[in-house]
């Protein structure tokens, strides 16, 4: 995390450096991650208590669910930056 | 004609013969009359036939004639023509005509055409003898064809005399001697002539009464020619006798016109003998003559010869003594006339002779006269023309004189003129000369003060190059001063401002991006420094795939901490030998073999590694601007040198 942090810094004054593309996006990712498993713990959370009087797989797949979702979109994301550098390059 | 022809023909014709004669031709025209081939011809075809026919048609065409029809025209004809011709014709045809007709009629006519007959026959009988009178050639042709013309023009020219000469009926009866004695004597000139005819002798022998005085006037001729005065009585009396012979003239003309042929006979010998020879010529003894045989033929005439011949005889003599003396008096004439010739003949030979000594004698004086003359004048000609000479020559050496002073003063005028010609040459020569130095003077002034100036560009020139040396050494100052990057736009525009026009200056400074000297560029240090983080990244992501996902992400930074770092000049096209590579490069400070070396990244890495390449490139591109610029400048300092 040092690592990355540390150039940021002073690409954050202006656009980002090249060598800084990828851990950008690393780090979109992971907080996406973050985000939408929480949110899909939390929907099973509540679907625990209101529908399964409290039973635990619920919250698991609900956070499941969002963890995938993040997945999904980071993977898009990668392989759409992957091809955005092919076509300047072809 | 036609008619009557073919009337006769058809009369004739209308016999069986007339066929048969037309076949046997020859036999026709051999036996029988050529009628029967006349009729035959006129039937057939042929109508102008031989001239035999004709004769023949002639012939028979009379009959018709004779017929009623002609009297009717004859009549018709009769009153309109009196001229004789007509009235013989027509007398035969009244003869034929006026039976048939009425005869008291005829009868009167007979005698009317007959009276009328006459009395034109008779005018023009007298017209013609008229006429005759006053035409020559009608007469001759009217006494010679018209019978009685002749007697008739005759008694009235006869009459025509008698009423002319009324008291000559005498003298006309003697008219044709009287005319021939008037004219032998107006041919008197050739009264020879009549001597030596024997004929007219004769007749006035034969006129003279008697023969007796036929010798007799030979004789008495002589006598009568002496008598000068006789003849004017003669005359005298022979007036007389006229006046008694002319009752009984009429008569005796007749009878005696072959009397007087013997009668004047004797006499007229007489009188032609004295005519004749010497005195013929004289014109007055021709006239007593003429007077003396008229009075001889008066008596003769008279028949009172025995009177009057001693008389006649005696002027016979006289007019032959006249004729002799007039004979002497042109005889001594003509010997005067001769003398007084020759004398006047010796006469002018003399004085021709005397003229043409004269003349000859004056010619020569002239001669000698016009040959002094001739002399002196030919003298004075010489003379004038001596002195013309003279003149001629002095006037031709005057101009001569002239022209050779004219030719001197022509000459010195050339002359004049050449001379300054050559002085003005050479005058000319010489600026020439003067001038062309004074040009060289002035192009090697203008030499040196090019070469002067030359040296001053050389000065400037190094200046320039120095001051550009400086601006780059400050320029580069400026780059490798300080830790940080700086702008150095000032650095740069003294270096423009210094290298005015030079275009190597100015394509090195176009080439500098403006982004470069605007923020400056990034030293080597801190080149190094991001290449290492740069390096760092690059390796995460050295074993990504083309389409790499979330987990080969994940996995390539899991392994790129696992594998082995390389060193030194590593060989291959991994990423890793790459960027030892140009590790090495830039620890090296070799700068530009390491940015070719990051040029060479694929993917990903190439990616991530393009903001330290273009860094990189601005760093590389101002430092070669700025070595061109140095080598520009030190190229200047060298062309100088």
């Amino acid at each position: 995390m040092s690592e990355t942090t540390a150039p940021r810094s002073p690409s954050a004054i202006s656009r980002p450096v090249s060598e800084a593309l990828l851990n950008e996006k690393w780090d979109r990712c992971l907080s996406n991650l973050l985000v939408k498993s929480t949110l899909g713990l939390g929907f099973g959370v509540v679907f625990s208590v209101l529908l399964f009087k409290r039973r635990a797989w619920p919250a698991y797949l609900g956070a499941g669910f969002g963890a995938g979702r993040a997945y999904e979109e980071c993977n898009f994301n990668l392989k759409q930056a992957a091809r955005d550098l092919k076509k300047p390059s072809a | 004609m036609l008619r009557s022809s073919l009337r006769s023909a058809r009369l004739l014709g209308g016999k069986p013969v007339a066929a048969a004669a037309g076949r046997q031709w020859s036999v026709a025209a051999s036996q029988r009359a050529p009628m029967l081939a006349k009729r035959f011809y006129a039937d057939q075809k042929t109508p102008p036939v031989l001239p035999t026919s004709e004769t023949l048609s002639s012939e028979r065409t009379p009959p018709p004639a004779q017929g009623p029809v002609d009297t009717t025209i004859t009549s018709a004809e009769i009153p309109p023509t009196p001229p004789p011709p007509p009235p013989t014709s027509t007398s035969a045809a009244p003869k034929s005509s006026p039976p048939p007709k009425k005869k008291k009629g005829f009868f009167r006519r007979l005698r009317n055409f007959i009276f009328t007959l006459m009395v034109l026959g008779g005018a023009g009988f007298g017209a013609g003898v008229w006429y005759s009178r006053i035409n020559d050639s009608f007469h001759d042709f009217f006494t010679e064809y018209i019978p009685f013309g002749e007697q008739a023009v005759l008694y009235l020219e006869e009459l025509e005399f008698k009423k002319r000469f009324p008291q000559a009926p005498f003298g006309g009866a003697r008219h044709p001697d009287a005319v021939e004695k008037v004219r032998i004597p107006a041919q008197s000139g050739a009264s020879w002539r009549v001597a030596d005819k024997t004929e007219p002798s004769e007749r006035r022998t034969s006129a003279s009464p008697a023969a007796k005085k036929a010798t007799k006037p030979s004789e008495s001729k002589p006598e009568e020619a002496a008598k000068p005065a006789e003849p004017e009585k003669k005359t005298v009396v022979a007036a007389k006798p006229v006046d008694k012979v002319s009752p009984e003239e009429p008569k005796t003309f007749k009878a005696a016109a072959p009397e007087s042929k013997d009668k004047p006979a004797s006499k007229p010998l007489r009188s032609i003998d004295l005519m004749s020879l010497p005195d013929a010529k004289e014109p007055i003894v021709r006239d007593l003559v003429h007077m003396l045989n008229d009075l001889i033929l008066v008596i003769n005439a008279d028949g009172a010869h025995n009177k009057y011949s001693s008389t006649i005889n005696k002027a016979k003599d006289e007019v032959l003594r006249i004729g002799g003396r007039l004979r002497d008096l042109k005889d001594d004439a003509e010997k005067k006339a001769a003398e007084d010739v020759r004398s006047t003949v010796a006469e002018f030979d003399s004085a021709a002779n005397e003229l043409v000594r004269r003349v000859e004698g004056s010619i020569a004086q002239q001669e000698v006269a016009w040959r002094q003359e001739f002399e002196e004048q030919m003298k004075t000609v010489r003379e004038s023309y001596d002195e013309r000479v003279k003149l001629l020559l002095e006037r031709e050496q005057k101009l001569n004189e002239d022209k050779l002073q004219n030719q001197l003063l022509e000459q010195a005028i050339a002359l004049k003129k050449d001379f300054l010609k050559e002085v003005e040459s050479r005058v000319e020569q010489e600026r020439e000369s003067r001038i062309g130095k004074l040009n060289d003077l002035s192009a090697a002034v203008s030499q040196l003060e090019k070469l002067t100036l030359g040296w001053n560009e050389v000065v400037d020139t190094n200046l320039k190059t120095q001051q550009l040396h400086v601006a780059v050494e400050a320029v580069r100052a400026s780059l490798e001063d300080g830790q940080h990057p700086r702008p150095f736009i000032r650095e740069l525009v003294a270096l423009k401002e210094i290298a005015t026009d030079d275009a190597v200056v100015d394509a090195a400074v176009a080439s500098i991006t403006p982004s470069a000297y605007q923020r400056g560029i990034a030293t080597s240090s801190q080149l190094i420094d991001r290449f290492r983080r740069v390096a760092s990244e690059v390796r995460k992501a050295s074993l990504l795939p083309d389409d790499a996902g979330v987990a080969s992400h994940a996995s390539s930074w899991v392994l790129s901490h696992v594998m082995f770092k390389k060193q030194g000049l590593a060989e291959g096209d991994d990423v890793e030998s790459i960027l030892t590579r140009t590790q090495t490069y830039l620890e090296e400070g070799d700068l530009d073999a390491a940015t070719r070396e990051m040029t060479g990244l694929q993917g990903w890495a190439k990616t991530l590694s393009k903001d330290w390449l273009s860094e990189a490139r601005k760093v590389l591109e101002v430092q070669q601007a700025l070595d061109v610029i140095a080598a520009e400048a030190r190229l200047q300092s060298l062309r100088v040198e």
